[in-house]
């Protein structure tokens, strides 16, 4: 966290002072709920409630770290959840139906998000297809595949060994906890500190500047659907390691979640601006508001509506901070 | 307006406007009489663009008053002006191709039929009358604005303004983009118009149309009101000096450098549709200007050399090996750098910091293993601040903020700093005020004398004149006379611009073949 | 060459307004639609049997009044992925009043009221606070689909009143969908067509700025495209709710991407300023068609969405390469 922090107070410098405001603020918040939730139910600040709520939040995290750095290039990627439903098919059928061994299904579910993601940065790069077009209709089609190649039908009885990964812990803390915290770190540190993560906030700036000034605009847009494609097959395995189960709907709009997050970060849906710390944040906060709400009662579908005006709330809260902001210059 | 002379038309008083870091108009006045074709004269940035905002109601004068026959009048929306008899027409030509030549005419005020419903029948009748007005009469008023030809929207818009009443037109560089024939016509749609008591702000570069068109001449410099002279009554000369504010010597300081080995020679490249079989040779050090009207290609042939639209065939030589150009990446790694022509939106990352636009272009060496080398970033900022003495308050401060001169040079600095063997500069000091022109055009110098090679693009045939060691003419994506500097003149460039070849060669004009 | 082009465009000004009338795009539609008849039907009679036919036609004409909605928000330049579960709320509310005893007359209006305010709202984010339409629609998807949940558990409605069956009525010997698809379809069509306030949905979508500068308020606009939308995705949820006996208070599954794909399909281009309501609802006919030939020709419905995709996918392409060579005629 201390890495992640000095990242994005270098980032911060000169032209994101809001914005790392905005880390602060989501900080503090945060903070409160939690403060807030430990005194509403003793069940909440426990290790075992924390840990589990972990658990749970990986697979949007997982998918989360991409999207911030497509929406930071002013793109989006609407098919993330049929991605991950897409994989967890392949790996279920392919390992029932085709008596292909798991460990080589589990590479084959990857290699198909990879290739998914790659397909839609395809289209977008050569072709010019709108993100928000592209990943809608592949919002349908990787489903619609899903569903196709299932048939509806839902795959259980994998191994004990498998279930390691969804369920199982290292060293006391969840397996798919220790792969997300590494991929935090490895992506933040690729969008604070490299080339190719300033490049990505040019892009999202200022295309066509990126692309005088000799950026590869198109290698890093395929580069990171691909990327995104790649991390909700992960994001996919995981998923179905910790059900013990695979069925054709799996991931049905993870994307909400996943955009909620990251907006929630303070990245600007206009590109341009945004950091990883934000997202994390932004994830945690959306497990902390589901369980806390489960906890006090709520129940699972009307969590969502909460995130929905989360959303939606957070967005006028940007806008706002930034209308002042460019109001005092 | 003592000696009962009727009020005029339009009058600004003392106008002033402010943008942040940009003084863009001080204390400017400007009259127009009904039936008079107005000029307004000054070079890029002298602030011609931002008057006719406030007058068609896009800006608001921090200072100042704006008087509609002697009442004034104050807009809060291009639609008041509209309401008040002003019509504006564009440079870039606001019409919607998907909509018909009627209904862009008619755009925000249709003739209604019952229910608010658009009566068709009217409105294609009123187009066309408009336009049998105007004596065009080779428009269908049914077809589609999308599929029409530069100079035919330029029409539609002039008929746009009409159908609004409009009594005041304002016309920004309406030739800037015309083939000859289209300006012909343009000229005779304003003349008639003029006959018609319509008063024109014509806004124009060229000098030519200026004494071919206008009654009278107002002259802007640097956002400053300079002079307002009867046309009949004032020289070029005049105009120019009065434009300048200095004569041409003292702001092109170019030196004459020793010519090295050619560094670029393009041999027959083309790409659709403006560059159509190029050859030249560049040599080290040496500026070779290019010269030609917008829209004969200059800008298309410096992004195809520069990768970003790849050629489709010929060759590019970089010091005499062949060279594949296929992206600007690859341009870089060359040695090739491409100041581009609109620094806001292709030069410079606006929102973000000048030290991380200055290294835009060089990331990949200021590395540390995989991680951009933040020190040796804030060096090579420090060191453009000072090299090109950019003037900001600090290296993290936003580009935006700084004024266009020192954009430009952020701009310059960033490629610069790539190390480059050619340097294409697209309109280098356009927009810009005169001390960081003069500023821009000694470092060229300085440059070309280190033995960098550059092409330069500009309109401003001063500019081409006073800067080039040798002259290059563009005319519909072909490369059509070629000067030695000792050899050129305006007219003969100006000639060979706009196609007028036999009074080119007369003037001594090498065509090459 | 301008004098080529000027002899051309006269001679073919007839032509040219025929074709716009009729627009390219709509005459492939008809086309494709004919030809799944014929092919299908030739393949399997049962497709074309009456009974089929007006389960194609009247089970999807919400979809085609939706998509009505849908489009000119698209032409617009925004979009609306919660229309779906607007929808689906709409539809239980309207279940909900009838069942309780509330006028039948109140049941079928109060949808078309709430659907106008809550795109109201919507619109006022998008076009007032300027925040982007996908934002905004995302989250009232949530908002909406989360709250019918978590409120009705997805329960059925049904002992509906006589007479709340809109949808059932045959007005001379027309089913009342039928009613709706075409006489909303030409009005709309007319509308857009013919009247200022529609013709100034082309020019924001296609140009904002130059639209403002013509003296239309691209605000405006927009708030107004939000609020006829609205009404549309009212009438289609009565539609929807009243075609069958019982309501099932959930979100029919890829509403939203049904509706998107027809206006889309039916040459609303994504990138705003052009399209025609006409098109939409014939590819809103088309997609029903191509629905239930793939049950016809046996192949499982679990490839529905995966052909819609695939079209949806097809069509953007064409559409896109349509647009790049006009750019390059000009």
């Amino acid at each position: 966290m201390a890495t992640l922090d000095a990242a994005a107070k270098k980032q911060g410098k000169g032209w994101q002072p809001a914005l790392l405001r905005h880390e602060v603020l989501l900080a503090v918040i945060l903070v409160i709920a939690l403060i807030f939730l430990a005194a509403q139910t003793d069940k909440f600040l426990t290790t075992g409630n924390l840990l589990n709520q972990g658990r749970l939040m990986a697979e949007v995290g997982l998918v989360a770290l991409p999207m911030t750095l497509i929406i930071v290039t002013g793109g989006i990627d609407l098919s993330v959840g049929s991605i991950l439903g897409l994989c967890a098919i392949v790996l279920g059928y392919s390992w029932k139906n085709l008596g292909v061994p798991l460990p080589l299904a589990m590479v084959m579910a990857l290699g198909v998000g990879t290739l998914a993601g790659f397909a839609n940065g395809w289209f977008i790069t050569r072709v010019r297809v709108p993100p928000l077009i592209m990943t809608l209709a592949t919002l349908a089609f990787y489903r619609g595949l899903a569903e196709g190649i299932s048939q509806a039908r839902s795959v259980r009885g994998y191994p004990d060994w498998f279930f390691q990964l969804g369920q199982g812990d290292v060293w006391g803390v969840p397996t798919q906890l220790w792969i997300l915290a590494v991929a935090v770190v490895i992506t933040a540190v690729i969008l604070a500190r490299t080339p190719f993560g300033r490049g990505l906030y040019a892009i999202g700036h200022n295309e066509v500047g990126a692309r005088f000034s000799g950026i590869p605009v198109d290698r890093y847009k395929l580069i990171i659907y691909t990327f995104s494609g790649a991390m909700a097959g992960l994001a996919g395995v995981i998923f179905v390691s910790r059900v013990s189960t695979t069925r054709s709907d799996m991931g049905t709009g993870l994307e909400l979640d996943v955009i909620a997050a990251v907006v929630l970060g303070g990245t600007s849906i206009f590109g341009g601006t945004g950091t990883m710390l934000g997202t994390v944040l932004g994830f945690i906060m959306i497990q902390l508001l589901k369980n806390g709400l489960a906890l006090t009662g709520v129940k699972g579908d009307a969590t969502i509506v909460v995130i929905g005006i989360v959303l939606i709330l957070s967005i006028l809260l940007t806008n706002f901070i930034q209308r002042r902001r460019s109001g005092n210059e | 307006m003592l000696t009962g002379e009727p009020s005029p038309l339009l009058a600004l008083q003392g106008v002033s406007k402010s943008f942040p870091g940009v003084r863009a108009l001080r204390e400017v006045a400007f009259e127009l009489r009904a039936g008079e074709v107005h000029a307004l004269l000054g070079e890029n940035g002298a602030g011609k663009s931002t008057l006719i905002k406030i007058v068609s109601g896009v800006h608001r004068p921090d200072a100042g008053q704006l008087l509609i026959d002697g009442q004034p009048a104050a807009f809060a929306s291009p639609l008041d002006a509209q309401a008040a008899g002003i019509a504006t027409i564009y440079q870039e030509l606001l019409l919607f191709p998907e909509l018909s030549v009627a209904e862009n005419i008619f755009m925000g005020h249709p003739p209604r039929a019952r229910l608010g419903a658009i009566d068709w029948q009217k409105m294609r009748a009123g187009a066309e009358a408009i336009l049998a007005s105007l004596e065009i009469h080779d428009l269908d008023v049914s077809s589609l604005v999308g599929g029409l030809s530069v100079g035919q929207r330029q029409r539609v818009e002039i008929a746009k303004a009409l159908s609004q009443n409009a009594r005041i037109l304002i016309m920004d560089e309406p030739t800037a983009a015309l083939a000859e024939a289209d300006v012909v016509r343009l000229f005779g749609i304003v003349r008639m118009l003029r006959g018609r008591g319509v008063g024109i702000v014509y806004i124009s570069h060229r000098m030519e149309e200026v004494f071919e068109l206008s009654d009278r001449v107002t002259v802007l410099r640097d956002g400053a009101y300079v002079g307002t002279r009867v046309t009949a009554a004032t020289s070029r000369d005049e105009l120019i000096t009065m434009m300048v504010g200095r004569t041409i010597d003292q702001l092109f300081p170019k030196s004459v450098a020793k010519l090295g080995n050619p560094i670029l020679e393009l041999r027959e490249l083309r790409r659709q549709p403006l560059t159509r079989g190029i050859s030249l040779t560049l040599r080290a050090g040496e500026i070779v200007g290019l010269a030609g009207l917008v829209g004969s290609g200059r800008s298309e042939l410096a992004q195809v050399i520069f990768g970003i639209t790849p050629a489709e065939s010929g060759e590019i030589l970089i010091a005499g090996e062949a060279a594949r150009v296929g992206s600007p990446g690859a341009a870089k790694r060359l040695g090739i750098a491409y100041v581009p022509e609109d620094r806001g939106s292709q030069g410079l990352i606006r929102p973000m910091s000048l030290c991380h636009n200055v290294s835009m272009a060089v990331l990949g060496r200021l590395r540390q293993g995989p991680f951009v080398d933040q020190g040796a970033e804030a060096d090579l900022a420090e060191r453009s601040i000072r090299q090109f003495n950019i003037r900001a308050s600090s290296r993290d401060q936003v580009v935006e903020q700084l004024s266009g001169g020192n954009q430009q040079k952020i701009v310059l600095g960033k490629w610069l700093a790539t190390a480059p063997r050619i340097l294409i500069m697209d309109e280098p000091t356009r927009g810009i005020d005169v001390g960081a022109k003069a500023e821009i055009h000694r470092l060229m110098s300085e440059l070309a004398a280190k033995g960098l090679a550059i092409l330069m693009i500009s309109s401003e045939l001063p500019e081409i004149m006073g800067m080039s060691d040798r002259i290059l003419v563009m005319r519909e994506g072909r490369l059509v006379a070629e000067f030695a500097r000792d050899a050129a003149s305006q007219e003969a460039i100006a000639a060979a611009m706009m196609s007028d070849d036999a009074a080119a060669a007369e003037a001594g004009a090498a065509v090459p073949a | 060459m301008s004098t080529a082009s000027l002899a051309r465009g006269s001679s073919n000004a007839l032509g040219a307004q025929l074709k716009r009338l009729v627009g390219g795009q709509e005459m492939i539609l008809l086309l494709c639609i004919l030809a799944i008849f014929l092919i299908v039907g030739s393949l399997n009679p049962r497709f074309i049997a009456e009974r089929n036919l007006s389960s194609i036609f009247l089970g999807n004409a919400y979809v085609a009044v939706a998509a009505i909605g849908m489009s000119m928000v698209i032409i617009s330049g925004n979009i609306d992925i919660s229309v779906g579960s607007l929808i689906g709320v709409l539809a239980t509310i309207s279940g909900t009043l009838a069942v309780n005893g509330y006028p039948i007359i109140v049941a079928w209006l109060a949808p078309l009221l709430i659907g106008v305010l809550v795109t109201g709202f919507m619109g006022y984010l998008v076009a007032y606070l300027r925040m982007p339409s996908i934002v905004v629609s995302l989250g009232m998807l949530s908002i909406l689909k989360g709250g019918l949940i978590s409120v009705t558990s997805g329960a059925w409605i049904s002992n509906l009143p006589a007479g709340y069956a809109l949808a059932q009525l045959r007005p001379m010997g027309v089913p009342m969908p039928i009613w709706f698809m075409v006489g909303l379809t030409i009005l709309a069509a007319w509308w857009m067509r013919y009247t200022a306030a529609g013709r100034s949905i082309y020019a924001v979508g296609g140009n904002a700025e130059a639209a403002l500068l013509s003296g239309i308020s691209p605000r405006r606009t927009v708030m107004m495209v939000f609020l006829i939308h609205g009404l549309f995705v009212g009438i289609a949820s009565v539609l929807f709710a009243t075609q069958l006996a019982v309501i099932q208070s959930t979100v029919p599954p890829n509403l939203e991407l049904t509706i998107i794909t027809a206006s889309v399909v039916g040459g609303v281009s994504i990138l705003g300023g052009a399209g025609t309501v006409i098109g939409s609802t014939l590819a809103a006919v088309l997609l029903a068609a191509i629905g239930s030939s793939l049950i016809f020709i046996n192949l499982s419905p679990y490839w529905l969405r995966a052909v819609q995709g695939a079209l949806i996918l097809v069509t953007v392409l064409a559409d896109l390469l349509r647009r790049r060579r006009q750019a390059r005629r000009r």
